[in-house]
């Protein structure tokens, strides 16, 4: 009986043996990658970075700036080809201004840009207390990679993504990772190369670092490695679009007195209503206001900019009728005049926004019944802040 | 004594004899788009070179209006594409020559309104020009096939594809390069109506024949002597094609890719190369009696715009960025080397002679057993896509900007 459960011992652990080997190696070549690069000592007093350099797409070459912390937070100004290019990321959401998506403000970055900003947080390697990040490491064995011994290991992020690292058996030093990018906000597969591996304050750090994806080509060479230089939380806020941060003044809630223009050419009170303006998004303000003309409607008003056409676009939906117009219109001098005359209606109808003050502004409604040749004042919606 | 002088004098003789074929090298123009056999190859030699040797003579450097157009060769002239802008919308495309000792401009002859490319990556003509005996053809990034006298430039006759063939514009501009065969200009067109492929009386400008479907693609057409008949191969959209000076169909093949940019190459004389970075990367068919088998698919060649180069049993190429020596037979990577960008590279008899996407020029050996550089210096200055052209121990360069000399031999 004894000797059966020997046996059996005997056969878990030899089961169990490759396996532990195996956890053993991982750990060590991890250590020994660490160690490479300067040791986790060093890179624990590492809190940001920031990195200076020349990046290259399109084989031109220009300007390249980023910083990073050690909670995994982003910033990068750069130029790509012939524009400039932002990116933000706080260690899990992020944002860009990426031009040659034909978006000249700052927009969402999505699941797939989410994880290349991580990748690019990461000082250097994403080994460092890769336990504490959540990721998990698997050792796949040794190979010949363009005649280098490689040690390959699988990485799969916290985010679920797998990345294969290809370390030179020599040095511990990273040489290729596979791991998944983006172009135009797309998901595809890359192949990251590093090289000229220089020492910074102790710290090891690839100086050339290229990467192709598709049939991308992305070079990034560092000049300059500044360790833990001052990293502004304000950079990380997503930027308001310039044409909305025009409107910005309209921002906040608002008491709101109604008045009609009589046939006598006085103004009539027709009550008070609530306002609450705010960005809905960088590139929208949106204003929701409860009326009651005669039946209670609730409507809802964006505030838009349309690059193409350069001029704003506003659209107001009612909520009761289920209406929907949209305006079109652009700041004259000091006041912000918008019409519906893009809709071809019968009745044009146009408001102006005027009389800015800090706490207060008014709107004005004008129609028309010759297609804007002569305008009527119709009513009349001043704003004055809520306290 | 007597037969110590009769096999001295026969030794001295057969010395004489191989002489020329062993030292002197035979020099042929760079006619066309990637060299007179459209293989960029040079059939003349360069020597071995030490890396601490100094780089080669600087003949002449000169500022060129922007084009990707390579530097054809004729005589003691040069002839190229290039283009100016007048102002920040609008410009010139011209065909120009120059002097190929002093690389000053001889003449130029507009062809068509400037292409500007609003991505930024460069304006002006695509294409290279084909210099034919006494007539030069150009082809613009709006679609203009032009013929030049080669004495002064002047315009003998125009075609335009975008009116005559409603070809539609490329989004990077018309790219493809002229050919020349049976005395016949051919060129891809992209035409409607089965126009994608045209041939043109060359003194006249007549259209002899149009054949085939498809838009008009950056890929400039193969010529290749198979099965004893001269044979004019397009890689276009999905399909490869061949057809004959007088416009017959020989054969058309599905490739498993879509829309190579680079040229197909030729091998080992029936054989032929394709590949394109927008796919699993590279496929070779070979060519029996016009029938047509994959001989090979293999990831580890993806070129983008520029062409790989056969030699020996192997393939040197750009692999995206990187520059590659690849097995013909197996497909097996042999080495590789980073950090020459999207470079371009010509062979010159056993070297290979790249140029950076960033204007460094790196003499390497073409040896599969190792990758053996042996010889880099800056060239020129800034992005370079275009592929360098060799004549007479003479290289020429150029980019977006400026344009060289250099004397190797």
């Amino acid at each position: 009986m004894n000797k059966k459960i020997y046996q059996l011992i005997l056969v878990c652990l030899s089961l169990c043996l490759p396996s532990l080997l195996m956890a053993e190696n991982v750990e060590t070549i991890i250590a020994k990658h660490i160690e490479a690069h300067g040791g986790l000592k060093k890179w624990n007093q590492v809190e940001t970075m920031k990195i200076t350099g020349r990046f290259t797409a399109f084989s031109i070459e220009k300007e390249y700036m980023a910083w990073k912390t050690r909670s995994g937070q982003y910033y990068a100004d750069f130029q790509l080809g012939q524009h400039r290019v932002i990116e933000a990321f706080d260690g899990k959401k992020g944002w860009t201004i990426d031009p040659w998506q034909e978006i000249s403000y700052a927009r969402r970055i999505n699941s797939g840009e989410e994880n290349v900003f991580a990748q690019k947080a990461e000082f250097t390697s994403p080994f460092f207390n890769y336990k504490e990040k959540g990721h998990q490491v698997e050792f796949i064995g040794k190979e010949k990679l363009e005649r280098l011994d490689v040690f390959v290991l699988k990485l799969t992020r916290s985010n679920g993504k797998i990345e294969k690292w290809y370390l030179d058996a020599n040095t511990y030093l990273e040489y290729k990772c596979e791991s998944k990018w983006v172009d135009f906000a797309s998901e595809m597969p890359s192949e990251t190369f590093f090289d000229d591996f220089r020492t910074v304050d102790g710290l090891v750090m690839p100086f050339f670092i290229e990467r192709t994806f598709w049939q991308r080509d992305r070079v990034i060479q560092i000049e300059d490695v500044e360790i833990n230089p001052g990293f502004d939380q304000n950079w990380l806020i997503m930027p308001k679009r310039e044409e909305i941060k025009k409107l910005a003044f309209m921002q906040g809630n608002w008491n709101v007195k109604i008045e009609a223009f009589t046939r006598r050419g006085t103004w009539r009170p027709m009550g008070q209503t609530r306002s609450v303006i705010d960005f809905s998004d960088t590139n929208i303000l949106q204003e929701k206001i409860k009326l009651e003309p005669d039946l209670p409607r609730n409507m809802t008003i964006n505030y838009t900019y349309n690059e193409a056409k350069g001029k704003y676009r506003i659209s107001i939906l009612d909520d009761l009728s289920s209406t929907f117009e949209v305006f079109e219109g652009d700041f004259s001098d000091q006041d912000f005049i918008f019409d519906n005359s893009v809709e071809k209606e019968e009745t044009y109808t146009q408001f102006s926004i005027s009389d800015r003050m800090a706490n207060s502004f008014i709107l004005m409604k004008k129609v028309s019944h010759d297609q804007g040749k002569t305008w009527q004042q119709n009513s009349r919606f001043t704003y004055t802040r809520c306290e | 004594m007597k037969k110590r002088t009769i096999y001295s004098c026969l030794l001295a003789f057969v010395l004489m004899l191989q002489s020329p074929i062993t030292f002197a090298q035979t020099s042929e123009d760079w006619t066309q788009f990637r060299g007179a056999a459209r293989s960029g190859i040079s059939t003349e030699s360069i020597a071995d070179s030490q890396m601490s040797d100094p780089a080669p003579e600087l003949i002449w450097k000169k500022k060129i209006g922007c084009a990707f157009s390579e530097i054809t060769t004729s005589g003691d002239k040069l002839y190229t594409m290039l283009s100016e802008k007048t102002d920040s919308l609008s410009g010139w495309e011209y065909m120009a020559a120059f002097d190929a000792q002093t690389g000053k401009e001889i003449w130029r002859n507009k062809v068509d309104s400037i292409f500007i490319d609003k991505d930024g990556f460069g304006d002006g003509p695509r294409s290279t020009p084909l210099i034919g005996e006494n007539t030069i053809f150009s082809f613009s990034s709006y679609g203009k096939l032009t013929a030049h006298a080669k004495t002064d430039g002047k315009q003998l006759w125009q075609v335009d594809f975008m009116k005559e063939f409603g070809s539609k514009l490329p989004r990077w501009g018309f790219s493809s390069s002229p050919v020349q065969v049976d005395g016949i200009l051919i060129m891809e067109a992209g035409g409607t109506e089965s126009r994608a492929f045209v041939a043109f009386d060359q003194n006249t400008g007549k259209l002899l024949w149009a054949k085939g479907k498809g838009n008009a693609s950056y890929c400039s057409p193969l010529v290749a002597e198979i099965d004893g008949q001269t044979q004019i191969i397009f890689a276009n959209q999905k399909t490869l094609s061949s057809y004959n000076s007088k416009g017959e169909t020989l054969w058309t093949y599905a490739m498993k890719m879509n829309a190579p940019t680079a040229m197909p190459t030729l091998v080992d004389a029936n054989k032929i190369f394709i590949s394109t970075v927008r796919s699993s990367g590279f496929e070779i068919v070979e060519v029996k009696n016009n029938m047509l088998s994959e001989v090979l698919q293999a990831p580890t060649m993806k070129n983008d715009y520029s062409s790989t180069i056969y030699y020996k049993g192997h393939f040197y190429g750009f692999n995206v960025a990187a520059l590659q020596c690849i097995s013909a037979e197996t497909g097996e990577k042999k080495w590789t080397k980073r950090g020459f960008g999207k470079g371009s590279l010509i062979l010159v008899g056993d070297k290979l002679l790249v140029l950076s996407d960033k204007g460094q020029l790196i003499q390497i050996k073409a040896d599969p057993t190792a990758y053996s550089e042996q010889r880099r210096f800056q060239a020129i200055e800034g992005k370079s896509w275009t592929a360098p052209s060799f004549v007479k121990g003479k290289l020429y360069l150029r980019n977006q900007t400026e344009m060289a000399c250099y004397k190797f031999n």
